[in-house]
């Protein structure tokens, strides 16, 4: 149903709740001022009248108006081309889509409250600031939580143990003291951690709040990391969102990665120990303020196409976890949904249409609604010429996007490369890196960058800290570069 | 099936980035090439090769201050920098909102074959170095073309040329 469709209650002056009656008399009101003007019009009134005075007819157009009045997302998209040249090789483009919600439906939409676990590594290199500067901040931000919302904690070593038992945030001190009796001692033992807050975060009704693990961590999890991934995809499946903070160069942010993917969570690099809080206030405040959660994106496209890499770019910057069925997270706070495909077309004939189509669906049940799965669709495509176009306009906003994740690979490359021994083409990729970093005028990253060049130069290795300042720096500056734009471009 | 122009990459038609090297691809076309330094036909220095001191030069020192005095004839411009830690000679790019210390753009930078980065000053244990950041046309230090990214100690009255365009330094 489409917002051009006449608002049949509007045509005879009537609201949705009157009676039979009352539409009969407005009926024959609307038909005696009608008179002498164009057909059409007593059409419409007619039409109006005929399905508001049929009760069954008017429960499913009231059904329909009501969806058509949720019309709570909207998506936009853009290609970097609309024309292919005719080639016997493989060609990419790119797309970025934003999905926004209403932003006025938003702001009246009383939100569900949260469920959220804190799951805190308590092994024994937590100990001093780090481990400190995390309970500080998990005190703090139950202090901004409002009663309703459901937290529970749970630290972990070489096992787990239930600090907070899922309960609703009233008794502020008591939560706050329990917090500060962790101490540290022992290994890293994630699966027994995130086992136990399963436990916990289940233990509330999962659909009537917006439920969510954040984990806090700085070290390798040892020899359970299969475990850890299933019970990810279980949580996945249950709506439960997962967001890994790792603290410190030793943690593995590959891992954090596929442990975040399923849910389309987030995973972030905290350098400092006195950045904790900001990073968890930050993730704690979209998750209080969700549009729609578990968006998930198929891709509807001919055989030509696929597609070959993924990057999410707002309201944090992620890579996707290309399947099927790609798991976007969730539309949360002021920021839009954005991100980034690459795709690759195969060689086509003259004159072919190559379509894009894309489904993208969200939970946009409000509150303790039951889920309320909406699916919209993207048409796109592009035709198949035999010469090349003019040079086409590639939007700063989309250059700028495949610009960043052009040298956020560009680091994963050469940290792979270096990793299987390939040490020459590691070092000239780095380099390219700090040229290309120097010209984005990324100072602090490109001498990073050019410290990793000089390490692979004397030692052939790079550094687990060079690859994660880098990493998540080239995430970071997506985040900075773009969203400021984007902000432009809204105002 | 494009070429990359930086590395010689063979790169996918409609790509916007090189894989390899990360260079914007549409910069080829000629649309925006005003901005990117031209390879200029280098002439075959016959001077004496004789290489000035290389370092290791690695260890960046943030604490010691010098003053730089950098003339650059073609332009009469003198120039007056403190050198801490490090000093970057190219050409400013507003586009990337990237400003070299050095911008040589008013000097006639661009048609001497001045990238936009070129090369960098630095402040090292080993003492001043300069080192030349993979710069399109090169660098040249008392008439000897440097390698790239190796460190050259400076001297006080040395001569440099990014690209063609010459520049004298002194230590104040």
């Amino acid at each position: 149903m489409t917002s051009e469709q006449p608002d049949y209650y509007r045509i005879l002056d009537v609201s949705p709740q009157d009676s039979l009656e009352t539409i009969q008399a407005a009926y024959k009101k609307a038909q005696k001022q009608a008179d002498g003007k164009p057909k059409t019009a007593q059409q419409l009134i007619h039409a109006a009248y005929e399905v508001l005075a049929d009760p069954d007819r008017r429960a499913i157009y009231d059904e329909l108006l009501h969806e058509a009045r949720q019309q709570d997302l909207h998506i936009s998209l853009e290609l970097s081309r609309d024309t292919l040249t005719i080639s016997d090789q493989e060609q990419l483009l790119y797309m970025l889509v934003e999905v926004t919600a209403d932003q006025q439906q938003a702001d009246q939409k009383k939100h569900r409250p949260l469920n959220l676990c804190f799951v805190i590594d308590r092994s024994t290199s937590m100990k001093g600031e780090r481990l400190n500067r995390v309970k500080q901040a998990a005190s703090l931000i139950f202090e901004k939580l409002t009663p309703d919302d459901i937290i529970s904690l749970v630290s972990f070593s070489d096992r787990a143990e239930v600090v907070i038992e899922a309960t609703n945030n009233s008794n502020l001190r008591l939560l706050q003291s329990r917090i500060s009796s962790i101490s540290p001692s022992g290994g890293t033992e994630m699966y027994q951690g995130l086992m136990a807050a399963h436990k916990q975060l289940a233990a509330v009704n999962l659909a009537q709040h917006n439920n969510h693990l954040i984990l806090l961590t700085d070290g390798h999890t040892y020899g359970d990391e299969v475990e850890c991934l299933a019970l990810a995809e279980k949580l996945a499946a249950k709506s439960i969102g997962i967001s890994a903070f790792g603290i410190g160069t030793e943690w593995n942010d590959t891992f954090l990665d596929k442990l975040v993917a399923p849910s389309g969570g987030h995973s972030n690099y905290i350098e400092a120990p006195e950045q904790v809080l900001k990073f968890l206030q930050e993730r704690v405040q979209g998750l209080g303020n969700i549009h729609a959660r578990n968006v998930r994106l198929v891709s509807h496209f001919s055989q030509a196409a696929t597609i070959s890499y993924g990057l999410k770019i707002s309201p944090f910057t992620q890579p996707l976890a290309l399947s099927d069925e790609v798991m976007l997270g969730n539309l949360e706070g002021r920021a839009p949904l954005t991100f980034l495909l690459e795709v690759r077309v195969t060689p086509q004939p003259r004159e072919a249409r190559v379509r894009l189509p894309l489904e993208i669906t969200g939970d946009l049940s409000a509150m303790a609604g039951n889920p309320r799965e909406k699916s919209y669709r993207t048409d796109a495509q592009c035709l198949v010429l035999a010469e090349a176009p003019a040079a086409e306009e590639t939007s700063p906003f989309l250059t700028k996007a495949v610009r960043i994740m052009t040298l956020y690979r560009l680091n994963e490359k050469a940290w792979s490369e270096a990793q299987l021994g390939n040490i020459d083409q590691a070092t000239r990729r780095m380099q390219h890196l700090t040229t290309r970093l120097l010209e984005a005028g990324e100072t602090r990253l490109a001498s990073q960058a050019q410290m990793e060049v000089n390490r692979l130069n004397h030692l052939g290795t790079m550094s687990l800290e060079g690859r994660k300042t880098i990493k998540y720096g080239t995430r970071a500056l997506i985040d900075a570069t773009l969203k400021l734009d984007q902000n432009e471009n809204l105002s | 099936m494009k070429t990359c122009h930086e590395c010689g990459a063979p790169q996918l038609e409609g790509s916007l980035f090189c894989t390899e090297c990360g260079v914007e691809m549409a910069y080829q076309k000629g649309a925006t090439s005003g901005n990117l330094t031209t390879a200029l036909p280098f002439k075959q220095f016959t001077s004496p090769k004789l290489s000035p001191p290389v370092v290791d030069g690695q260890t960046l020192l943030k604490t010691v201050q010098k003053k730089l005095v950098f003339m650059i004839p073609s332009s009469r411009r003198r120039v007056i920098l403190t050198l801490q830690e490090q000093l970057y000679i190219g050409r400013a790019n507003p586009e990337a909102e990237l400003y070299p210390d050095l911008d040589l753009a008013g000097d006639g930078g661009e048609d001497a074959g001045v990238s936009r980065v070129h090369a960098v000053i630095q402040m090292t244990a080993d003492g001043v170095v300069l080192r030349d950041l993979n710069s399109t046309n090169g660098t040249l230090l008392n008439n000897y073309l440097l390698d790239p990214e190796m460190a050259y100690l400076l001297s006080n009255g040395s001569e440099i040329q990014f690209g063609e365009l010459l520049v004298h330094i002194f230590f104040d």
